[in-house]
């Protein structure tokens, strides 16, 4: 369009040169003219094309982005504001589309499915005893091609040859079925996959290793097909290396054939496998589903025994690990908590239009023109709707880009922490995301730029017009912002108590636990590899087994401990490994009601205090040279199964009224059996035999660190009675100068030495753990303390824009009342006292919501620690502070606008009326 | 704002000249101008700004099309043609501007 104007100015001047004989620059003036202004005609041409409503647009994003940086600090904080509801937004978003849309990273990973045979008698349950019935759906069922099956097991793997003398470590292997590799359709880096072949009873032991695995244990080596490992008691040959896009069925790099005979076992019996398989091609869901629900109605008529309540199902691969085998409870949380972070922006949005609502009042004089000009109230309201996009816009940017660096950190921060999430649960920005997030920045575009709009626009405007000359702005502050600013003081004089109690027990306890020589310790979980072939289905058999094994671990189990103790400096002790750490438990003291304790609830009830239970072997105190202050330490005799002998902590010492501890009996109570009234049969009363001063506690969650300890002494083939639980047992260590990297390797080497089969898992030492602990609750924190801030400075923000734009409405009233002779000490306490009833209104609602949130959530949501500790009592006196800042943000925004009132000469205030 | 019913007269008549010269041979928009001038032995001239307007719509009309070339002075320039469209429409142009100027006329002549 340029080039063509362009030409014909050059052409007409040239012909004007010509024939008129003018010089070039005035041939050049007379061409412009007569063409009649280029831009207009520009313009015209443009909206030829219909594209006017464009040029409007980008009109009104500069004005927006002018606007924006005339007010930095009102754009700041904004923008701040939201970016952090919106990065909550798009993290809540990211985990539920991990969550509830997950996808295999394989070709044609949405037609990989599982085959699932659900419990009609126990919803929910899945059986998974199905090696019969997947001898039978390898050959019925015609709808899914490439049927295999995979069980999982963790085993020792001992890598021996190379530089190294040898690598020991506890690996996920999965024993699976060739289909598996067909299934993927990933080709071998080295060697070839699994065969069918393989699976033949008694042939070669075959492995087939990951990406990872190669480079991690066998340092890349190119010649690493046909070198033989041993994964618990068997000697296995490297046929094949897996690329990396090949994790299949969790996360695996370990793979071995799966080799079952259907025949060994009874119908319905059998190891549990899980059954996998690909849609044949042009099957649907539906028709897969249909037809192997045809085959389990089969199998029911004839097996009713054992398949009466099996119903085999087809559904997708993804769906079939945690944590992305939501039901639709969690669907429906996860809906709510999605809505709940959308709605953190609204709130946030609502103080931001707020603040965007003086700004625009301060601007009804130019809207009025406008609206004289010819301006509709929609290219008004699109205009001010536009700057609010801006803001959010760049609200979103940010905000997707800090979800989306948090999203990559805890991605990896999950893979760090082992192989437990399967290989297709992946955190990180998606397309849906942004669309996600791109919905969030138009919501908080309208609620901050439509809102002030439409009252900014509203009918009152032209009376704006004959007014603005006179009286600067005519608008008003409604009873909605004001209830808005004392909401906006009230939670955040609720909120802080409770944020600050949080922060400083989590800082606590970081502090605090620094406090022993953590650097000496070590602990590792410690299995027994399940190597021998599964015994025939038959109970008694299996109990025996189940016995023999026990038995065979303890004793394994005890000569590591002694062997352990007979190195030079090392103390070594086993403690009870319950899932999720130590147990926690409810404990009656004998003769003590409730009234008497401080601890216990009200009414008759029993009077219990809470504590870890620990079962640990006789050496466990020596270990952290915790000193016996009352009676004796364990002996040997304790550990014996039906002893009653028991040791405390001096924290539950403290916590036993009358003084004398040693020879009373306290026993374990479910919470819920002292409310029932303690009918069922309770558990045998212990006596307590000594008191320890405090162990060191190396729980990182604060809601524990404060709890007393309850030891029980156990031989280690004692530590899974009492509580059947303890899954494996763990293994503390000592060592007292100090641990070094070839310590560990030594343990490694003694334990294997021990025996093959003993697995160490989580080789950590306590300060490793303890770091890690310590970042987790630095950033929590950190955040708790960011979300803190941003409240307190945007409740800040929007009392001083309010209490700014009423004080400098006032300006003129403030003069005039100076003109007629007002007392400035009079017009000064005017100003600040209606700033004051709304801050204090706010503090005082506040104060109450706090109280209430207190006595409600007491002795649930705070636990115990408000009730031990000064915490939360504590706590609240942050609240006068909270209420001078706010005072002093209140003045401060009103001082100026006030003082400036004050010094409007009188007859300038006259003369505007 | 004028009245409308004025400038799509004058709207009329300009394309009704650009589409008669465009039937000629085709050309660029100062040629086009120049032409007009020529034509009228200087009673008509071309408001030059609106020609460029006026040329958009009808391209957008379909009745003439436009591609790039270069002049004799090797410039480039956007050289106008008439489509099929716009042959028929000059045709039916021609002939209700023909009734309305003796419909003028006759108007005019009454005394």
């Amino acid at each position: 369009m340029d080039q063509e104007i362009g030409l014909h100015i050059d052409l007409e001047s040239e012909r004007l040169v010509r024939e008129e004989g003018l010089d070039l620059q005035e041939a050049r003036r007379r061409a412009l003219v007569a063409f009649g202004g280029v831009e207009r005609y520009k313009e015209e041409l443009r909206d030829g094309r219909g594209l006017a409503w464009l040029g409007g647009l980008s009109l009104d994003f500069k004005l927006g982005v002018r606007m924006a940086a005339k007010y930095p600090g009102l754009s700041l904080v904004s923008v701040l504001g939201m970016a952090a509801a919106i990065a909550v937004g798009a993290l809540v978003f990211g985990w539920a589309a991990a969550m509830l849309d997950p996808a295999l990273p394989l070709d044609g990973g949405d037609r990989i499915i599982a085959v699932q045979t659900d419990r009609a008698d126990a919803p929910g349950d899945v059986d998974q005893r199905v090696l019969h019935d997947f001898v039978v759906w390898r050959t019925a069922l015609t709808t899914v091609r490439d049927l295999g099956a995979f069980r999982l097991s963790d085993r020792n793997l001992i890598v021996e040859g190379g530089g190294d003398d040898g690598v020991t470590d506890v690996v996920a292997v999965a024993e699976m079925s060739a289909a598996g590799f067909r299934v993927g359709r990933v080709r071998p880096l080295k060697g070839r996959p699994l065969v069918d072949d393989d699976e033949r009873m008694g042939g070669a032991p075959v492995l087939v290793i990951g990406e990872r695995e190669w480079r991690r244990y066998f340092g890349g080596d190119p010649n690493v097909i046909g070198r033989t490992v041993r994964l618990g008691g068997t000697v296995h040959t490297v046929v094949g290396v897996m690329p990396d896009d090949f994790r299949f069925p969790r996360n695996h790099g370990f793979w071995i054939p799966l080799r079952l005979d259907a025949s060994d076992y009874p119908i319905g019996a059998g190891p549990p496998i899980q059954v996998f398989g690909r849609l044949a091609d042009g099957v649907t869901f539906e028709q897969a589903r249909a037809q192997v629900a045809a085959i389990g109605r089969r199998m029911a008529a004839e097996y009713p025994e054992t398949h009466e309540y099996r119903r085999p199902t087809i559904v997708p691969f993804a769906r079939t690990a945690e944590p992305t085998a939501s039901g639709p409870e969690l669907t429906w949380l996860l809906y709510m908590i999605q809505l709940g972070a959308s709605l953190l922006l609204v709130v946030i949005a609502a103080n931001v239009a707020a603040l965007v609502y003086a700004r625009t009042a301060a601007r009804t004089a130019e809207i009025a023109v406008r609206t004289a000009l010819g301006a509709s109230r929609a290219r008004v309201i699109t205009q001010l709707f536009v700057e609010a996009l801006v803001l959010s816009a760049a609200a979103a940017a940010v905000g997707l880009s800090l979800a989306g660096l948090a999203l990559g950190w805890i991605d990896q921060l999950l893979m760090q922490k082992g192989p437990g999430l399967p290989f297709w649960f992946h955190l990180g920005l998606s397309p849906g995301m942004i669309v996600y997030v791109a919905g969030l920045a138009l919501l908080g575009g309208t609620v901050v730029g439509v809102a002030p709009a439409l009252k900014a626009t509203g009918r009152r405007a032209y009376g704006n017009l004959q007014q603005f000359a006179a009286r600067g702005s005519a608008m008003k502050l409604g009873r909605t912002w004001t209830a808005l600013i004392i909401g906006q003081v009230a939670i955040t004089v609720a909120v802080l108590p409770v944020s600050v109690h949080y922060a400083s027990a989590l800082l606590r306890t970081s502090i605090r636990d620094s406090a022993y020589p953590a650097g000496e310790f070590l602990r590792a979980r410690i299995a027994l590899d399940r190597d021998e072939a599964p015994p025939r289905a038959d109970s008694a058999e299996a109990a025996a087994y189940q016995r023999r094994f026990e038995a065979h671990f303890a004793s394994r189990a005890d000569v590591l401990l002694k062997r352990l103790g007979s190195e030079p400096g090392v103390d070594a002790a086993f403690v009870s490994d319950f899932p999720g750490g130590e147990l926690q438990r409810r404990f009656e003291i004998e003769g003590v009601q409730a009234g008497r304790n401080a601890a216990g609830g009200a009414g008759g009830e029993k009077a219990t205090v809470r504590a870890t239970h620990s079962l640990a072997t006789v050496g466990f105190f020596r270990l952290f040279d915790a000193p016996v202050v009352a009676g004796r330490g364990f002996v040997d005799a304790d550990t014996v199964a039906g002893s009653t002998a028991v040791i405390v902590d001096t924290a539950f010492a403290a916590r036993i009224p009358g003084g004398n501890v040693l020879g009373r009996r306290i026993r374990s109570v479910e919470p819920r059996r002292v409310r029932a009234g303690n009918d069922e049969a309770p558990a045998p009363w212990l006596e307590i035999v000594g008191v320890v001063a405090d162990p060191p506690s190396t729980t990182t969650d604060p809601d524990d660190i404060a709890l007393p300890n309850v030891y029980r002494a156990a031989a280690p083939s004692g530590l899974g009675r009492d509580d059947a639980q303890a899954t494996s047992i763990l293994l503390r260590l000592r060592v007292r100068n100090g641990l070094t990297p070839a310590f560990t390797q030594r343990l490694r080497d003694m334990v294997a030495a021990t025996d093959p089969g003993f697995q160490l898992h989580d080789v950590r030492t306590d300060a490793e753990v303890l770091r890690s602990g310590a970042r987790e609750l630095r950033t929590f924190a950190l955040a708790l303390a960011f979300a803190t801030l941003s409240v307190l400075l945007l409740s800040a923000a929007g009392i001083y824009a309010m209490l700014s734009f009423t004080v400098a409405q006032r300006r003129r009233e403030i003069g005039i009342r100076i003109a007629l002779g007002a007392d400035s000490r009079r017009i000064v306490s005017s100003v600040f006292k209606r700033a004051s009833t709304q801050l204090g209104a706010g503090i005082a609602v506040g104060l109450i919501v706090a109280l209430a949130l207190d006595r409600a959530t007491g002795g649930m949501l705070m636990g115990h620690l408000s009730a031990d500790t000064v915490g939360l009592r504590g706590a609240f006196a942050v609240i006068p502070i909270v209420a001078a800042i706010m005072m002093a943000v209140g003045l401060l925004a009103a001082i100026g606008p006030a003082r400036r009132g004050l010094a409007v000469e009188p007859t300038e205030a006259l003369r505007e009326e | 704002m004028p009245p409308r019913q004025q400038t799509d007269a004058l709207r009329g008549s300009l394309d009704l000249l650009v589409l008669k010269t465009l039937s000629l041979a085709p050309m660029h928009g100062w040629g086009i101008s120049q032409r007009v001038q020529q034509l009228s032995k200087g009673t008509l001239e071309v408001n030059q700004g609106s020609l460029y307007p006026a040329l958009q719509r009808l391209e957008k009309d379909g009745l003439i099309t436009s591609e790039w070339g270069t002049t004799d002075n090797n410039r480039r320039a956007r050289y106008y043609r008439l489509t099929a469209a716009g042959r028929r429409a000059l045709g039916t142009e021609l002939e209700s501007w023909r009734r309305f100027a003796a419909g003028l006329e006759t108007v005019l002549r009454t005394s």
